[in-house]
Formats: structure tokens, sequence, C-alpha cells
């Protein structure tokens, strides 16, 4: 693999091992250091300010009280989430695992915008503690659900996937009401790294160092998890226990970070990531090499961001520029990432007994939804309270909520189809359309057009969100086409080009400009939007995509088999992927610009349709499709009836229903 | 004694909008058969309407209006329409105001609202235009629309005969010449700070007070900044406009680098009670008094004696 990289750098004989990396990284960091305190501060008072500033010189002061402890928190916030990454990526045996992935950041962020809200009295003991019991909560939420399966890798991945969905929910709902309130938290979730005492530091320091000894004392346990579970157990490690400290430490750490400079999600992936690929085989070497790059890559960034950012009216923070930098990094990473293969790959399917008759699922699954959509339809407030279904009502309401059911019922399906066809080509049950990154795609060239072209139309915004949902699917194929579309590399391509979407999002959120509540509203799936013809335009193409894609049932049914299967069945494989690709793009894109980016059904559906016994393809698509409508539209009629008159998106509601039920069978499973 | 040295400024200025709101009633009571029912989603709009004498039929999130706006006082009958971003189109049809107002940051509403009522959408913050001549154009705009044109003329002099008064009380009294830095605190290490295309610098100017944040700002008349940007300005005096987040006062008392401004090292930073930064006329009325206040308040001697009670 280090050939790979050697190959494609201009030097031929030159290896790049982790130690040279470092060694350039902490140059440029120096130099970059150096310049930008050489511009604040004469170097004659260098000395003076790191430890008696001069209280009347300002330039002392500031290099005393801010440059200094921001540039010691970036090096020391960078390292401790590469620890932390190398701990959970060791632990889950899964080159995707971060620190943000066990829900840590959105359980801490979520924990602080309760506070704020309902007992500020909290924050005034401590910050970092509510944040730490957020992030503590969250993490606990995660292993209850993944404890049955002996917390293995993959149960707990799903598991922190689906409550950092739903936290992230549950945060944009109350965002979404209180925006005025909340603006301090809007920076804090962006990873501001700004500091005007020592406080944070001294604050980081001592929990490190604790943590940091803690994980060299587990070296040795950890490093036998490189075998897979059988092997271990043979030798005698129990499993559980190993998985479960090394795990809470690593939160422990982030969770330290996130509650002094907030969510720095990028760093605790790439660092190990990279130092891997750069030969950095064995535990140790990994444990060394991966917080060095991240305290490099962090203050790196940092020095960068403050050197060129100065000038903008816009602040840029700190921790979304590395997930905007990280992005593209990783993109060009996942051609040269060696995945599975190189140690045991156990991925448990999600499975339930087949059921024998499918058709009797089929027609209760159509009956509720026929029910949820005249409910929908009729039943509902006013000024004067609850409404009981009549003429009157229909007469007065429908103008406002056909176009919305419709909607709802369509891109609901949509989502389904998408979400099935991807976790039956990728054989993953963490796929969704979400996860491929045409949502988030869509969703930056939309942001994008909004903020700076003032006042579009629908026409212009339609037309914005097809272009961007091409360019993603053009970026996806261009990447993969090397790896003929293998699973995992798709999906890896895709949680990057998702990344992308992250840190815009946070720059638009911490500027607090107050168009914000548009685009979140969008963002959070709201139907609001929606006129009729567009509502018939989604529900129709939601109707015939679903008869269509029965066709396609054939590859569904072959490909979850394996590549060798598939192909002696005489499957082309590569072809079946790319068209099968083709379609998710679409199905998400339309579905996008309708219900926005948050597609929780896209994950739900197709896995409440096999929990519920739907296993052939042609059942599996069908049985997800009614669901993805049926819980669409139920998710939408709750929302706008819940706070009445103020309204919840559908894409939220559907979330904070679907997670709940989702987690609920997951634990059972 | 200049009305102005008389202590309790709120009260003081709630005399004054009585005033003006009795003033304006007595052409109310006269054309309130003509006056349209109007529903809006806008702050702003809400706020002139009221200060025109018009009170909407609808507001959007009527509960933060009082928490984020405050005056003029929302009447209690005013019905809460939803979101911002979200009117609930059932309950608007339902109401069936005779015209709706939007701003341009809603503008995206304008065609499905437009099926409920006459929608139009009147913008108070333009690039490259002039923020006061636009408030007043807005204002007028509005009461337009409202039918209540002549009091938006009595407003606007109003409001200008009161800046100019403030402004000449101002010259009077021996107010420190250091420039303003007008911000507001998000968290404890940043702060939204208002220069140009803002409403304070508009006041601002139209008192006679130099803003010291000459940086470019956003559509909006602010930038969003760290607290170590606003130390480099020597000679600037810090003014803070409340509410302050929570626990950001305790978090201030041991940040070494807020201790260390050089505004806060000579214990002149100024505290101003919550005026809606994205406000019409009445905001601006607001802001230019509290400041004005403030500045002259502090000015005196410390030997001030406390009034007889």
């Amino acid at each position: 693999m280090r050939d790979w990289i050697s190959r494609s750098l201009p030097f031929p004989h030159f290896v790049l091992t982790p130690a040279r990396l470092c060694s350039l990284l902490a140059l440029v960091c120096l130099a970059l250091s150096g310049l930008s305190l050489a511009t604040q501060l004469p170097v004659a008072q260098w000395a003076q300010a790191l430890f008696v500033p001069d209280e009347g010189n300002i330039d002392q002061l500031l290099t005393h009280y801010s440059w200094l402890p921001r540039w010691t928190i970036a090096l020391l916030a960078g390292g401790a989430l590469g620890i932390a990454g190398v701990l959970m990526q060791q632990v889950l045996r899964n080159p995707l695992a971060a620190p943000t992935t066990l829900g840590v950041a959105t359980g801490a962020q979520l924990a602080l915008l309760l506070a704020t809200l309902f007992a500020p009295g909290l924050l005034i003991l401590g910050r970092e503690w509510v944040a730490v019991v957020g992030g503590g909560l969250a993490m606990g939420l995660v292993f209850a659900l993944a404890w049955r399966r002996g917390l293995a890798p993959m149960v707990v991945v799903l598991a922190g996937l689906v409550v950092n969905l739903y936290l992230g929910a549950v945060s944009t709902t109350l965002i979404l009401f209180h925006q005025e309130e909340l603006r301090g938290l809007m920076v804090w979730g962006a990873g501001s790294l700004s500091q005007n005492s020592w406080d944070g530091v001294l604050y980081l320091l001592p929990r490190l160092a604790i943590a940091l000894v803690l994980a060299g004392l587990m070296l040795r346990p950890l490093a036998i998890l490189e075998l897979d579970d059988v092997n271990a157990r043979s030798l005698g490690v129990s499993l559980k226990h190993l998985r479960l400290m090394s795990l809470g430490l690593a939160v422990f750490i982030t969770a330290c970070v996130v509650s002094v400079i907030g969510i720095i999600g990028f760093i605790g992936l790439a660092a190990p990531a990279i130092v891997r690929l750069l030969g950095a085989r064995t535990l140790p070497q990994r444990l060394l090499w991966a917080p060095v790059l991240g305290a490099l890559l962090l203050t790196t960034t940092d020095q960068l961001l403050q050197r060129f950012s100065g000038a903008l009216p816009t602040m840029i923070p700190t921790g979304a520029t590395t997930a905007a930098l990280g992005a593209p990094l990783l993109l060009w990473l996942i051609p040269r990432l060696k995945l599975g293969g190189d140690r045991p790959h156990a991925a448990p399917m999600l499975t339930a007994p087949r059921r024998r008759a499918p058709g009797r699922l089929l027609m209760a699954l159509g009956l509720a939804l026929a029910v949820a959509l005249v409910a929908s339809l009729l039943l509902g407030q006013n000024g004067e309270g609850w409404a009981w279904p009549s003429w009157a009502v229909w007469q007065a309401t429908h103008e406002w909520r056909l176009p919305r059911t419709l909607a709802a019922a369509g891109a609901g399906t949509l989502l389904a189809l998408a979400g099935t066809l991807i976790q039956r080509v990728t054989g993953n049950p963490m796929a969704s359309p979400e996860v491929v990154g045409i949502s988030g795609g869509t969703a930056i060239g939309l942001i994008v057009v909004v903020l700076f072209v003032p006042g579009v139309g629908l026409p212009m915004l339609l037309l914005a969100g097809t272009l961007s949902a091409l360019a993603t699917l053009g970026i996806l194929l261009l990447i993969n086409r090397r790896s003929g579309f293998q699973p995992e590399r798709v999906l890896l391509t895709g949680i990057a080009i998702t990344a992308l979407f992250d840190p815009l999002r946070s720059i638009v959120l911490a500027n607090g400009d107050p168009r914000t509540q548009q685009l979140l509203a969008w963002m959070s799936g709201s139907t609001y939007y929606v006129d009729t013809s567009l509502a018939i335009v989604v529900a129709a193409s939601a109707v015939v995509l679903t008869l269509a894609l029965q066709c396609l049932s054939r590859w569904l049914d072959l490909l979850p088999m394996g590549n060798s299967s598939a192909r002696a069945l005489g499957v082309n494989v590569d072809r079946a992927r790319l068209a099968l690709l083709g379609v998710v793009a679409l199905l998400t894109a339309a579905a996008t610009l309708v219900v926005g980016p948050l597609s929780f059904v896209g994950l739900l559906a197709p896995h409440m349709a096999r929990l519920l016994g739907a296993s052939r393809a042609r059942a599996h698509l069908l049985a997800a499709a009614l669901l993805g409508a049926l819980l669409m539209v139920l998710a939408d009629w709750l929302g706008r009836q819940w706070l009445f008159p103020q309204e919840i998106p559908a894409g939220l509601m559907s979330s904070l229903i679907g997670g709940a039920y989702f987690m609920w069978s997951l634990r059972k499973l | 004694m200049t009305p102005l040295s008389m202590r309790g400024d709120n009260l003081r200025f709630q005399l004054l909008a009585l005033a003006l709101l009795v003033l304006l009633a007595g052409s109310y009571n006269a054309s309130a058969a003509d006056t349209p029912r109007i529903a809006t989603v806008d702050w702003t709009i809400a706020e002139t309407l009221l200060a025109l004498g018009v009170t909407p039929v609808g507001v959007a999130q009527t509960d933060a209006y009082r928490e984020w706006v405050g005056a003029p006082p929302l009447p209690d009958e005013v019905v809460d329409i939803g979101l911002r971003a979200q009117p609930n189109r059932e309950l608007l049809a339902q109401l069936a105001p005779d015209r709706i107002l939007l701003s341009p940051m809603f503008s995206t509403l304008a065609p499905s609202l437009g099926r409920i009522a006459p929608t139009d959408t009147v913008a108070l913050y333009t690039p490259g235009s002039d923020l006061w001549t636009r408030l007043k154009s807005a204002t007028r705009e509005i009461a337009a629309i409202a039918d209540h044109e002549a009091e938006a003329d009595t407003l606007l002099a109003w409001l200008d005969a009161h800046l100019a008064l403030l402004r000449q009380t101002l010259d009077t009294q021996d107010i420190s010449d250091r420039p303003l830095l007008v911000v507001q605190f998000i968290d404890d290490r940043h702060v939204r700070v208002f220069g140009e295309h803002s409403l304070y610098n508009a006041v601002m100017q139209r008192l006679g007070l130099e803003n010291a944040w000459q940086e470019e700002t956003n559509y909006w008349g602010f930038s969003t900044v760290g607290l170590e940007a606003l130390a480099k300005l020597d000679d600037a005096r810090l003014v803070v406009i409340e509410p302050l987040p929570v626990g950001v006062d305790e978090r201030l008392s041991s940040s070494a680098l807020w201790q260390h401004l050089p505004s806060v090292r000579r214990d002149e930073v100024l505290t101003l009670p919550p005026v809606w930064s994205f406000g019409g006329a009445p905001s601006a009325a607001r802001f230019a008094d509290h400041l004005s206040h403030a500045l002259i308040d502090d000015a005196k001697p410390p030997t001030h004696e406390a009034p007889d009670a």
C-alpha cells in the first residue's frame, strides 16, 4: 500500500512514512505559527509574553491569553482526537469508526442545548460536565443497544449511527424553535478554537494525561483485538470488558475535547486512517503517530485559517474547516485504502425469519397507508381546536394538506426504495441514501444557491439541486470506477461527500444569518414548500418507480450472495452495481428536493420491511415502499399537529418516531 | 436640566411612546374602518405596524417577539401564526387577513401565501443601499399598505426630531469621545459586532457617535468575531447589548482576555437593555434612547446625588 502512495508522489524513491509525514507537517506548522506570531509580536518579546506578559501591552496580552492558549489547545485537541480515533477503530475493527460515530458529540451538544433552555443553572456549575454527561449517556445508549450482541463491532457502529441521527434530530428540532437563544451553541457546535484564557488548556491537559496512561496500559490486550472474535476469545480475553473499557476511554477523551472546543470530528477519523495507510501497522505505532498527526493537522489548519480568514466578515470555525479540508483528503485516500480482506471480516446482515406468504403483509401495509392518508387529509386542528373529519374541513384545507401529504408519501417511497437498493447492493445494514452522500451533495448545491442568489425561486432551486445530485453521482463514479464499485468504497466515498456538507451547514449556522431559519426548515425535511404540481410529480414517480424496480429484483436477489456467486449465475456484477447506484442517486435526489437531506426513512423502511419478514427482493421493495410512505405521512401529520400552529418538519418527526422504533428493534435483535 | 438627565430612562421612553401612541390613536380611530387586517411573519414589520397604530391580526412566533423585540408590546389578541419561515397556512386561511406582509428573507413564501391574501414584500435590508433611507421608505411602504400614511410621516418626523434632540443633548454633555464598539455576546468567546449596514450604526451616525468597527460586515450589518478581535481596538469603548447568554457573565469574570480588554480595564463598558438588532423605526428610537442615556449617565461626575425620595 505504501507503494501506492510513493508512486503517486513526484519522487519515485521517496517512501512516505508516518514519521516523515509528521516531520514535514511539523515544519510547515512551525513556519506558519512562527510567521503568525511574528506579525503579532516582535520576536524579542516572545519569552516575556509567554511567562509574564506586560499588563500594559495589549499585543503581549493577546499573545499570552489568546494566541498561545489557542495554539496549545489545537495541539492537545488534535492529539486527543487522534488517540480516541485509534482506540475506536481498533475496538470496532472498522476504518470508519470515529469519535463522532458513537453519538458522543451529538449527545454532548443535545445536553448543552437542553441545559441552556431548561436548566441554565447547570451551565454555571460547568458546561464541560453537562457535555460529558450528555456524551456519556449517548454512549451508554449505544452500548445498551449493542449489549445483547456482545458489543460486536458492526452492531456498535450501527447503534452509534442511529443514536447520532436520533439525537441530531432532537437538537435540530430545538434549534428550529429557539434560534435566538441558541446562537452560542451554534458556534460551539462548529468547533471554534478561539480561547481567551488558559482555562481550557488546564482543563484538558490533566485529563488527557490520565487517558494516555490508561491507553498505554491497555496496549497489549488491545492488540489482541486484531484477531477475530473467536481467536481472541480462545486467548482468554474478555472481549466485552475490553471493548467497553477502551470505548469508554475513547468517549471520555472525546467528551473532554467536545466540551471545551466543540465538535471537531474529522481529525479522529483521518489521523488514524492516514498513519495506517503510511505503514503504521501495529497498535503501538498507530497510538504513537496518530495523535502526533492529529495534533499537527488541527494546528496547521487553524494557523492557515487564521492567516486567510481574517479579512472575511464571516467567522469560519476551525472544526468545520477540518471537516471541509478532510473530506477531499478522504476522497483521495479511498481508492488507496485497503478495506476488508486484510483481517477477518464478519458483517452480520440483519435478518429475520422469512415469511412464506408476503402477500398478507403487503395487504396490511397497504391498508394502513390508506388509513393514514385519509386521516392526514381530514383530521387536524384549526384556530378553535380539533376539527373532526367533514366535507367542510376538506374544502377548507385540502389546498394546503393534499400537496404535503402526497409529497410526504412520495418522498417516503422514493427514499425507502433507494434504501432498499443500496442495502441489498452493499449487503450493509448501515447503508442508506444519506450515507451514499447524494442527499448531502444535493443539499450543498441548494445551500450555496440560497445563500448567494437572493430571492431565488423554486425552479432555480430544482435545477441547482438536480445538477448537484448529478455532480455528486459523477464524483462517486469517478472515484469508484477503478475498484469496480466495491460496496465499502462506495459507502466511504458517500460519507466523505456528506462530510463536506456538514461544515457548510455549521458555518451557516455559526454565523447566525437570519435566513438560516428557512434553510434549517428545509434541511430538517419539511414538506412546507411543496406545491401541488411538484407533489403530483413526486407521488406519481413514486408509484411508477416502485413498479418499474420490480424488474431489477433478480439482480437484487443475487448481488447480496457475493461477487462470485452472482457472476456464476450470469450477472454482470459491475454493470449491475453501476445501474443500481444510478437509480439510487436519482431516487435520492428527487426525494431530497422535496423533503431535504434528512432521510432516516431510507435507512428505516428497508429494515422494518426485513424485520417484518420480507426477505426476497420483490417483497422487500414493495414492503419498504409502503412502509416508507406510511412513515412519512404519519410523520408529516404528527409534525403539523403536535405543536400547532408551529410545525415540526416531517423529516425530523420521522427520525424521532422511526429512530425510537429502530433502536427498540435493534435491542432485541 | 434637560429631560434626558432624568433618572429612569425606561419610564421616560415609555411616556414618550405612550404620547406618540395617543397621538396616533386619534387618527387610528378615524380610519379604523378602512384599516386592512394585516398578518406578517416579520417582527420588524410587526413592530412598525404597532408603532403606526395598526394591530396586526397575526404575527409569527409571538412569544419570541415578546422576548426579543419586546416593544411596542404585542396585544394579546394577536394570533400566533407559527414559525417565521413556515407560517401555518391553514390557520392563516382561517384568519383571512386582507394583506400579508413578508420580508425578502421569506419571499419564497409569497406565491403560496398569495393564494390566501395579497402578499407584499417589504425590504429593509438591501445590500448597497443606505439603511436609514431604506428604513424610512420601508416604513412608508408598510404605512401605505396599512392605509396609515399620515401616521408614518408623524412617526418618521418624530424619530428625526427625537434623534436630533438626543444629539443636541449629547453635544452639550461631557461624554467621552471614544469611538464605540457595539457588540452582542454569542458565548463567552464570541460576539456579533455591528458595523456598516446595521441599524445600530445608522442610529449612531444620526447621534454623531463614531463606530469603532470599520471592518466589512455581512448582509445584516454585523461580523461574528472572537473576543481577541476587540482587544486590538485600543481606543474603542465597548457597548454590550443584552441579553447575555446564560453563564456568560460568570465566565467573563474569570476570562483573562476579557479582563484585559482596554475598555474593561478602563471600567467604561456600557450595558444596554435588549433592542431588536434588525428592527425598524421603533427599535431605532429605543436604541438611541438607551445609548444616549448610558453615555450621559456615565459622563456625570461620580459624586452625583440620588434624587430625593
